[in-house]
């Protein structure tokens, strides 16, 4: 047990002394992106407290899709500037946490963790996007259940399927929650179809696969 | 007297503790990693993976450019990045049958994690495992075998 | 409590102010004290041990020790928990169970505000998930809550050392 408080004590002392230096406004950001925005952008700032200037050895972000930029390599002494880090949302969904470490040659704070929180809305949860009979296997209907978000009013529910091997029926369930039935007309033959599922109202686009998979269906 | 008698009951209820704890700790075995967080069953080593050969697909979670500079034989690239133009591609080359090796760059990335997590979870895939080590891992296996190969 | 400070000018060994105001509180009161303390942590740990490997990544959030002690210590320390709070209730291993908490609770305390300064967010606490909601300053407070109380219990007057 001393050794675990020793170490919690440690961490506290070094959290302390790493003020001095470079110091920055917040290390932990939250963003809150729209739907529809592509990228969030955490501003990280700073301010060189020293009388020395701090170089910027090298500024590494915890995966492919986020990055970070420095403005400048060397800070003089009391100038300001700030890190962006960049994360792309793709087709991300729920929170998600981005790292940014970031190296200098101040030797009080070696290494500073930037971290970037990212909270995605999500407008519909869709369970399972994937629905497959296997081959031989009786066509029966499949259920996707369709959950809308509280603050994404859905009203009605489009959804077509590419192929007319499948047919889908919507139905809603009342609380922003909808029924999709997925029936294949026959399981001979290995066929696929992406569905499509629109909000009425809405530009954005959801997905959910049905196939009739080759091997036979393990029950 | 009082110190030792503290010091007594303080190892006494240290001990206690440890039972159950370490009880606790192999009934749990299988559902967590001692060395990286995530549980223990959904995590498979390059060589295990593998060894599965055919019955295997291997899914690169890591940007389009990585996937396109180098990748897995055979893997299937589905990043977040693209995510409902890729999963059906995926999910036209899965079948019951197979188990899903999902990797990104190094031990560190979390990508395959979150694609692991995704294909489990909204499209309820079962055997989904994310490969220890990533794609480093399995150049150095690579390397490894070809120079025993060589020898 | 101890703004009452004239010079006592009777006997040396004669209690203090604070510890004869704290000796007039019935034993039944302390009892009830122990009972509250001793089952808030038997119910904090109870919950973590229903769900070790969510702790082991609670611990984690914190990003102070390596992931292998933390889930040791996720396994760990529930059980530690309950058997103190257990001590407390049933009196036996008293003293230690106290001990022991106190150094808890203090360490926890050091974790909470460490991770807070550090910007960390920590959607976890000595409460496992059922303190997720809950802000900073409720946790902050609580801790303080069971370490004033531990350690009021801990200088409690009159007590017996070999019941303990």
């Amino acid at each position: 047990m001393k050794t675990h408080i020793f170490a919690f004590t440690l961490s506290v002392v070094l959290c302390l002394t790493a003020r001095a230096g470079l110091k920055w406004d917040q290390t932990s950001i939250e963003l809150h992106p729209a739907a529809a925005d592509k990228q969030a952008i955490g501003h990280f700032k700073y301010q060189n407290t020293g009388d020395k200037p701090v170089r910027f050895k090298s500024v590494r972000t915890s995966c492919g899709c986020t990055a970070a930029q420095t403005q400048k390599e060397e800070v003089p002494a009391g100038e300001k500037g700030e890190i962006t880090a960049t994360f792309n949302i793709g087709e991300r969904t729920g929170t998600q946490v981005k790292t940014v470490t970031v190296e200098t040659d101040d030797p009080a704070n070696v290494t500073t963790v930037l971290t970037l929180k990212a909270v995605i809305p999500q407008q519909l949860d869709i369970t399972p996007t994937f629905v497959f009979w296997g081959q031989g296997e009786a066509p029966k209907p499949k259920t996707i259940v369709v959950r809308a978000a509280k603050d994404f009013p859905v009203k009605h529910l489009k959804v077509t399927s590419s192929s007319p091997d499948f047919q889908a029926k919507v139905e809603e369930t009342g609380n922003g929650q909808f029924k999709i039935d997925v029936q294949p007309q026959e399981t001979t033959r290995s066929i696929a179809s992406t569905l499509t599922i629109q909000p009425e109202g809405s530009p954005k686009i959801f997905y959910a696969t049905a196939r009739i998979t080759t091997a036979p269906a393990i029950q | 007297m009082v110190k030792s008698l503290l010091v007594r009951q303080v190892l006494i209820l240290a001990a206690l503790g440890l039972v159950p704890g370490i009880g606790q700790a192999i009934y749990f075995r299988d559902k967590v990693s001692w060395r990286s967080p995530v549980p223990a069953s959904e995590m498979v080593t390059v060589t295990q993976a593998r060894a599965w050969g055919e019955n295997a697909i291997w899914v690169d979670a890591r940007p389009d450019s990585e996937f396109a500079r180098d990748h897995v034989p055979g893997a299937l690239p589905l990043n977040e990045d693209r995510w409902s133009e890729l999963l059906p591609q995926f999910l036209a080359a899965w079948s019951q049958e197979k188990k899903v090796v999902v990797y990104c760059s190094s031990q560190s990335c979390n990508a395959s994690r979150e694609v692991a997590r995704r294909l489990r979870n909204e499209a309820q895939l079962k055997n989904v495992f994310v490969l220890e080590g990533g794609w480093e891992e399995w150049l150095r296996t690579n390397r490894r075998n070809l120079k025993w190969l060589n020898r | 409590m101890l703004n009452d400070r004239r010079p006592v000018v009777s006997e040396m060994n004669e209690p203090s102010t604070l510890n004869s105001q704290l000796s007039t509180i019935p034993q039944f009161v302390w009892r009830i004290a122990d009972v509250i303390v001793g089952g808030v942590f038997i119910y904090a740990g109870a919950i973590k041990v229903l769900d070790p490997i969510r702790f082991a990544n609670d611990i984690e959030n914190y990003k102070i020790l390596p992931w292998t002690i933390g889930v040791g210590l996720a396994f760990y320390l529930p059980w530690l928990e309950i058997f103190c709070g257990l001590a407390l209730i049933l009196r036996r291993l008293y003293l230690g169970g106290l001990t022991i908490l106190t150094a808890l609770i203090s360490a926890f305390l050091v974790a909470t505000i460490a991770a807070k300064i550090r910007g960390l967010d920590i959607t976890c606490g000595c409460f496992g998930h059922v303190s997720q909601r809950w802000n900073f300053s409720a946790h902050l407070a609580l801790d303080l809550l069971l370490l004033a109380a531990l350690i009021l219990l801990l200088f409690r007057p009159g007590r017996d050392f070999r019941l303990a």
